[in-house]
Order: structure tokens, then C-alpha cells, then sequence
């Protein structure tokens, strides 16, 4: 089973090879009530210690495949489980350092049952998360 | 005296449901408020919607078996604006809700409740909802299912969404056709914790949704012919069985007098805390079951006066 908060400790890493990191990324469980088809999110903004990484810059990841946001809009029979998680790949060169960060996360979803002018509804969540490898 | 059915929606068991709390756990606390029904969300409950692997499906048989609960509603959604410069087709309507009627007759239930995408703030319904239940009228009295859209805050009874629903009915004389009442229209004072993906917008934006609209329960009357089943919303009940939103003296004797007799599921609402749902969930079912003897009581003492 997964941690209560949105943001998963297990997850949050630096990706591309060690000396020469390319970004890093979130682990983030369904924080809907029900499963998503992907179309229904149109991508996820990540925070780190005050600075914006917005979603259209990241990679969202279920399981091994992933969307850029225009994908996600293409793959409505996809749908993200409830009790399952995704993953943001945020680029940044060199990674992020060692040590606990600040980290947060806006899932932008569109819940077609919502008057419309709450979608997309921006569901926030932040907490503190340890990169161990540089 | 005939009696009110109870049973619980897993939606009450929101954010508990896959980090604490399994299937058969839900099914131990549904079973042990003294329920008889069991009302899931498919695309939460059931896994690898819309197709479960056939062991799901023999096991939801024995756990139901196991726990002596029916299968009640199956709710299910027909997201209209599926993608972010398109919404579905009345054929893609149709075709979502022959899945879950078909999804849901295989899992033994008797309602479906699909929740359709709104194309406003009176949380009107996208116009393909007519033509795409149409088409599912046969299909549904095959399977025995009855399609039920909820009357939902914040819209009330007497309104223009629940009038073509009913217009809906009489023309077609459908069986299969029916309303759900979510209990949320009757609430009468504001809410301090809500467990609905709320987010801070539309807490600034949509204060109805935190007032609730005050529904007068005697609107009941007008329609409750239509309705064979209630989602009974609630958000918060302290130690006194005193519930902060939902005025239940006033909602149980009219339901009461009307004659209802079908289920009131449980909507948990509130705050979502790990496990504070399965207590509010038996504190409400303690509270309307002593207003309904309560009624009862009343009722047979003026019979034999």
C-alpha cells in the first residue's frame, strides 16, 4: 500500500547517470477518488525548495511508458488507478543535492461533472522528501 | 411496519481505500454496521476497470457470500468532456453506459448510477445524456438494472434538471429509469471539513457547495415515486450522534411517511483522517436507526390510541 500524502517518499531520486544527472523525479499516488483516464489530466507542476518546475516542461510516467501533456490528451482508455501511482520526470540539470527537500505537487484534473469553470481543479499537495544519491 | 434498507458506499472509505484499507477489510466494516448492501464506485472498486480478472470477480462472489451483502449501486461516470478540445459523442455515451450496465449485471447489482459531465453551474447535464440512456433502455430491462442520475448539490428538487429526468420518464414510461437523491440537497448549515476533492478555488468560488441549498424535505413528495434508492450524504457526526449538516429529524419521518423503503447508502464526506470514516459511517447508522424506531414507535402508539 502506498503513504497517505499525494507525494511518495520512495520514488523521489535524480535520473541520468551519476556525475551528470539530467533531472529527477516524484513519485505521486491517484489522489482522485476514482481512476483517470490520462485525458483527463492535463499534467502535473512540481516545486522544490521555493523554485516551479510547471507541467508542461514534465514527463508524466505510468508504469514505463511516458506522456508528454499532449499524450496524455490522446489516452483516453489509459486510466490511473486508485491505490496505484505515476511518476513526474522533471528535467534539471545536475539534479537536485543530497538532503531533505521541500516538495510540492499540482495535479491539474479535469473532472467533466465540475461546472466548468472549476476544470481544470488543481489539487495541491507538498511535503518534506529525501534525495539520497546525488 | 416496513423498514428502510441500509447499506454503505466505499465511497465513504475515500483516500483509506489503497493506503489503508483493502477490499476485504471494506467488506468487514460494511458488513458489521448491520447493513445488507454494499455500493461500490467501479472505476475504484473494481480492479483493471472495466475488466476485472476473473478471480476478482469469483472473489467478490464469496466475499459477498462470506459477509451476506447484496450488491446495491454500481456508480459510474460518462465523462463527456473527455479530452481537453472534445466531448463524447451520443454513441460514446451510449456505448460507456452499455459497459457498466453489462459490468454491473456481471457483478450482481440493480442500479447503475452514471454521473454525467455538466455543462454549467446548476450542474446541468451534457444534452447527450438523454439520447445516450435512450439507447440503453432495452439493455437495462434485459439485465434488470435500473439507471438512476443522483439529484445532486447544489441542485434541489424543484429544478429544471430533475423536471427533464421526470419529463424523461413520462414519455418514455421507462421502468429503467429512475433519480437517486444524494441527502447532501437537505443540508442546512456549512461544512468545516470536506472530503471531496474540494480544492481552495472552489471553495471561493461556489460557496452553495459549503452552505448546502436547504432542499425543503417535503419536495420529497413530488418525486419520490421515481426514487428507488438514496445516497445518504453526511460530512459530520459527533459523540451525541449529532450530525452538524444533514438534518436527519426532518429527513427520516418524511421518507418515513412517504412510505420509502428502499436503501439509504451511506455517503461519508468529511474529513479524511486515516479511519475516521468507518466510525462515522456506524454513528450514522445508529443515529437513523433510532429516528426510524423512534418514528415507528410514534406511529404505532397513534395507531392504537
Amino acid at each position: 500500500m502506498l503513504e497517505r500524502s499525494h507525494i511518495q517518499s520512495t520514488g523521489f531520486r535524480n535520473v541520468g547517470p551519476e556525475g551528470a544527472r539530467t533531472g529527477f523525479e516524484v513519485r505521486i499516488r491517484q489522489a482522485n477518488y476514482r481512476s483517470s483516464r490520462l485525458s483527463l489530466i492535463e499534467g502535473v507542476d512540481i516545486m522544490v525548495d521555493g523554485v516551479l518546475y510547471p507541467a508542461e516542461d514534465n514527463l508524466f510516467r505510468l508504469g514505463d511508458k511516458g506522456y508528454t501533456r499532449d499524450e496524455l490528451n490522446e489516452a483516453t482508455q489509459t486510466r490511473l488507478y486508485v491505490g496505484d501511482y505515476f511518476t513526474v520526470v522533471v528535467p534539471k540539470e545536475g539534479g537536485l543535492e543530497r538532503g531533505v527537500h521541500l516538495v510540492g505537487s499540482a495535479i491539474h484534473y479535469r473532472h467533466p461533472y465540475f461546472p466548468p469553470e472549476f476544470q481544470p481543479a488543481i489539487v495541491r499537495s507538498e511535503r518534506h522528501a529525501t534525495i539520497i544519491l546525488p | 411496519m416496513s423498514s428502510f434498507r441500509y447499506g454503505v458506499s466505499l465511497y465513504s472509505y475515500t483516500d483509506d481505500f489503497g493506503t489503508v484499507m483493502t477490499l476485504a477489510d471494506a467488506f468487514d466494516h460494511v458488513a458489521d454496521t448491520g447493513s445488507t448492501g454494499i455500493e461500490i464506485l467501479g472505476e475504484t472498486s473494481v480492479p483493471l476497470y472495466p475488466e476485472p480478472p476473473s478471480a476478482w470477480i469469483d472473489d467478490w462472489f464469496a466475499k459477498l457470500e462470506r459477509y451476506k451483502l447484496e450488491p446495491t449501486n454500481f456508480a459510474c461516470w460518462v465523462d463527456t468532456r473527455i479530452q481537453i478540445d472534445r466531448n463524447m459523442s451520443v454513441e460514446e455515451g451510449a456505448a460507456q453506459i452499455a459497459q457498466d450496465l453489462c459490468l454491473a449485471h456481471k457483478l450482481g447489482f440493480r442500479f447503475i448510477r452514471p454521473k454525467f459531465g455538466v455543462i454549467d453551474h446548476d450542474l446541468t447535464p451534457d444534452p447527450i445524456w438523454e439520447g445516450s440512456v435512450e439507447r440503453n433502455l432495452d439493455l437495462a430491462n434485459q439485465l434488470d438494472l435500473v439507471i438512476l442520475p443522483e439529484i445532486h448539490s447544489p441542485t434541489p428538487i424543484r429544478h429544471p434538471v430533475t423536471d427533464a429526468y421526470v419529463k424523461f420518464i413520462e414519455r418514455t414510461g421507462t421502468k429503467n429509469f429512475g433519480l437517486m437523491i444524494d441527502t447532501g440537497i437537505f443540508q442546512d448549515r456549512p461544512i468545516d471539513h470536506w472530503g471531496g476533492g474540494i480544492t481552495d478555488e472552489i471553495k471561493k468560488g461556489a460557496m452553495s457547495f459549503l452552505n448546502g441549498i436547504n432542499t425543503p424535505v417535503e419536495h420529497l413528495e413530488d418525486v419520490i415515486q421515481y426514487v428507488p434508492f438514496i445516497q445518504a450524504k453526511f460530512h459530520c457526526i459527533d459523540e451525541n450522534l449529532h450530525d452538524h449538516q444533514i438534518p436527519w429529524e426532518r429527513i427520516v419521518p418524511m421518507l418515513k411517511k412517504l412510505g420509502y423503503t428502499g436503501y439509504l447508502s451511506s455517503e461519508y464526506e468529511g474529513k479524511r483522517d486515516p479511519w475516521v470514516a468507518i466510525e462515522q459511517v456506524r454513528r450514522q447508522h445508529a443515529l437513523i436507526r433510532k429516528l426510524e424506531e423512534e418514528y415507528d414507535a410514534a406511529n404505532t402508539e397513534t395507531a392504537n390510541a
